[in-house]
């Protein structure tokens, strides 16, 4: 059969010697200017642990304050029964002039006694009761008119007989509000009936759907609009002539500046711009999907194989047909795939930018954060562990497929 | 009637690759090109359809001037003239038919090919030409599922949708295994004798070059060293255009 005969090239190639003296290496020494190096490296490192203010001790020193904070987390509110409660509530004058002897208040059944009815702000008082539910825990708060929240929360719990007595004091800030009455609100609250999902469970449920959404909307959204704009910043589609250049050089450095804002930056103009809510989520993570999309697209654009292109030409195609029949089949993978890709990351992104307004489960973990409500906010942690795992996995497998 | 008149074509890195080319291909002519390794083979079939804008010279395909053709006119001219790929350029991972399909893009509207309206007279038009290639029973599958001797052959295909007078094959076989290469060759001798078309071919194995040209044109460092009948290419010619260290095996 045929076979290819020797070209002088491949004969030349042949004949080329390799036996090019090697150099030696020079021996690693302990120079001066090694030591200078070493010494303002450990100058900078120095400066950083001073400017970052690292107090390693303070993660032992204060780790009570830790310990509730990550009980609550591993333990989420996810279900609950109803809520009975029993209340009583008694109304004192704070700050007053002459006390007159212990108040005793008597409703739905129980009986609350306070040491003294003239009460002044820091005076120590003692709360007592009876005839309450058995074994229950309850709170003492003080509420005032003009006060919108509640005073002070002070926990007890009845014994078997349905009594208990906690000492405590007169809130200062009662003063500052002007005095007058006040109520002293007792309340046991205990729970009954069917379990059913907790409020916090419904509402991550909620804040996590939205958040999918939110993303997907996004997601869809920046990668529409970055398909066009990444033809634009694509070398081997973009024809060589100066406006060509030109429109490649500013979709590259347009795409470059805004990849550069973060997120967060773009969630709150948005949040402020159309107020906050998913909606201002979905615009910032449209924005930033488009720049970081827009590269990833350019770049699966630019590796395409010009081979079917050249083909589409010759049979007398014009360029729209050479881009729909040559380009489109090529990059639909790898489009698909990032796009699934972005998802994933919207997905996680907006959580954080909820925080700022961004709308969806951050949103809800901020607040309950705020309220300091950790059980609640570790339902909404881990929604976003679940769904971000969730995410990941099926992102990958989706991925696989499409290669 | 093709004229290739004095052609040159430097590329932007300053490589001359064709050097004052000129030659002219006949109706019904069956011209193979040969020569070394970057001797312009590819360049100078690039030139024929304008893939590659010449630097000088005019190339005139029925009198009609396609070096200074605008678009409109290029793309007129580029239906009339099929091409074939040595690493096939079909696009992978659509299908054999549409592959063969987009053969009729210079001739259908651009709206009903992007929405896939293809004509029923297409549609039949591609079965017919996977069928003259034997790969009708293919058409459904992606075109990357196909082995190489078939990819070629929906190449071929594909440029037969063109309907073309005139059929550029810039080494269709080289990536083939030998056997295959004959068989594939014969679809080009079949397309020249029994429709007429001329066919301009390069090959780099001498021994298909003598079995299917009717004529050989070499080109040694972007120059003609080499114009006309196979038979009469012997030794001394042999190694004005490969060179003196060059030997030919496939037929000794
Ligand atoms: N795009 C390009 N830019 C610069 N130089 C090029 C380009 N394409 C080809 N050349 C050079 O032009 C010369 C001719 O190349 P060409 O591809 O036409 O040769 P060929 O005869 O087809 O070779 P082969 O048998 O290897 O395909 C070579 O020197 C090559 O390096
Ligand atoms: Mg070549």
């Amino acid at each position: 059969m045929a076979i290819e005969p020797l070209t002088p090239e491949q004969v030349v190639k042949k004949t080329v010697k390799s036996d090019e003296p090697t150099k030696p290496t020079p021996e690693p020494t302990l120079s001066a200017k090694r030591l200078i190096g070493l010494a303002l490296l450990l100058a900078l490192m120095t400066w950083a642990y001073r400017a970052a203010q690292v107090e390693p001790q303070l993660l032992w020193e204060n780790r009570d304050k830790a310990v509730p904070i990550i009980t609550d987390l591993l333990t989420p509110s996810l279900l609950t029964r109803g809520e009975e409660t029993q209340q009583v509530v008694v109304r004192v004058e704070a700050p007053c002039e002459t006390s007159t002897g212990p108040v005793v208040e008597a409703g739905s059944g129980a009986q609350i006694t306070l040491s003294s009815n003239c009460l002044n702000p820091g005076d120590s008082l003692t709360v007592s009761g009876s005839g309450l539910r058995p074994d229950t825990g309850g709170r003492l708060y003080w509420q005032h008119p003009n006060a919108q929240g509640r005073l002070r929360d002070e926990r007890f719990r009845t014994d078997a007989n349905g009594n208990f007595t906690v000492d405590t004091d007169i809130p200062q800030l009662l003063e500052d509000l002007g005095g007058g009455e006040t109520e002293l609100q007792t309340i046991l609250s205990w729970e009954s009936g069917r379990l059913r999902a907790s409020d916090a469970l419904t509402e991550t449920f909620h804040a996590i759907i939205e958040t999918i959404f939110l993303a997907l909307m996004a997601t869809t959204l920046g990668s529409l609009i970055a398909i066009p704009i990444s033809f634009l910043a694509a070398r081997n589609i973009m024809p060589r002539t100066p406006l060509g250049n030109a429109v490649y050089g500013l979709t590259r450095t347009a795409l470059n500046i805004t990849r550069s804002v973060e997120p967060l930056i773009l969630a709150t103009i948005f949040a402020i711009w159309v107020s906050f809510g998913p909606f201002a989520g979905v615009l910032a993570l449209s924005v930033s999907t488009i720049a970081n999309i827009g590269k990833l697209f350019s770049e699966a654009a630019e590796s395409i194989d010009d081979g079917p292109l050249e083909a589409i030409r010759s049979t007398g195609g014009n360029e729209l047909e050479v881009v729909w029949f040559g380009v489109v089949p090529q990059i639909i993978p790898p489009y698909l795939s990032f796009m699934i890709y972005y998802w994933d990351i919207n997905v996680r992104m907006s959580t954080i930018i909820g925080f700022v307004g961004g709308g969806g489960i951050g949103l809800a973990l901020s607040h309950w954060i705020n309220q300091t409500q950790w059980n609640n906010a570790a339902t909404a942690v881990w929604a976003i562990v679940i769904v971000v795992f969730a995410m990941d996995y099926i992102s990958a497998i989706v991925r696989e497929r499409l290669i | 009637m093709l004229e290739v008149i004095n052609v040159s074509k430097v590329y932007d890195d300053g490589t001359r690759a064709l050097n004052n080319v000129s030659f002219t291909v006949e109706d019904g002519e069956f011209l193979v090109l040969i020569g070394l390794s970057g001797s312009g083979k590819s360049t100078m079939l690039r030139c024929i359809n304008r893939l590659i804008d010449p630097t000088e010279g005019r190339i005139l395909y029925n009198g009609q001037d396609i070096t200074n053709a605008d678009p409109r006119e290029l793309r007129q001219i580029r239906r009339q003239i099929g091409m074939v790929f040595q690493h096939f350029n079909l696009v992978k991972r659509s299908s054999v038919l549409r592959n063969v399909l987009s053969g009729r893009l210079g001739y259908t509207n651009t709206l009903s090919s992007v929405l896939g309206l293809w004509s029923a007279e297409d549609k039949q038009k591609a079965m017919e030409n996977l069928r003259l290639v034997g790969i009708e029973n293919k058409a459904n599958n992606r075109a990357d599922e196909l082995s190489g001797g078939q990819q070629q052959r929906v190449g071929i295909a594909r440029a037969m949708m063109q309907e073309p007078t005139l059929m550029l094959a810039d080494e269709p076989v080289a990536s083939l295994d030998p056997a295959l290469a004959d068989s594939v060759m014969r679809y080009f001798e079949k397309l020249n004798q029994e429709r007429g078309t001329s066919v301009i071919c390069s090959l780099h194995v001498l021994g298909l070059a003598r079995r299917y040209a009717t004529r050989i044109i070499a080109l040694k460092a972007g120059e003609v060293v080499y114009n006309g009948d196979p038979d009469l290419i012997d030794d001394v010619r042999f190694r004005e255009i490969y060179g003196d260290e060059a030997v030919e095996h496939s037929l000794r």
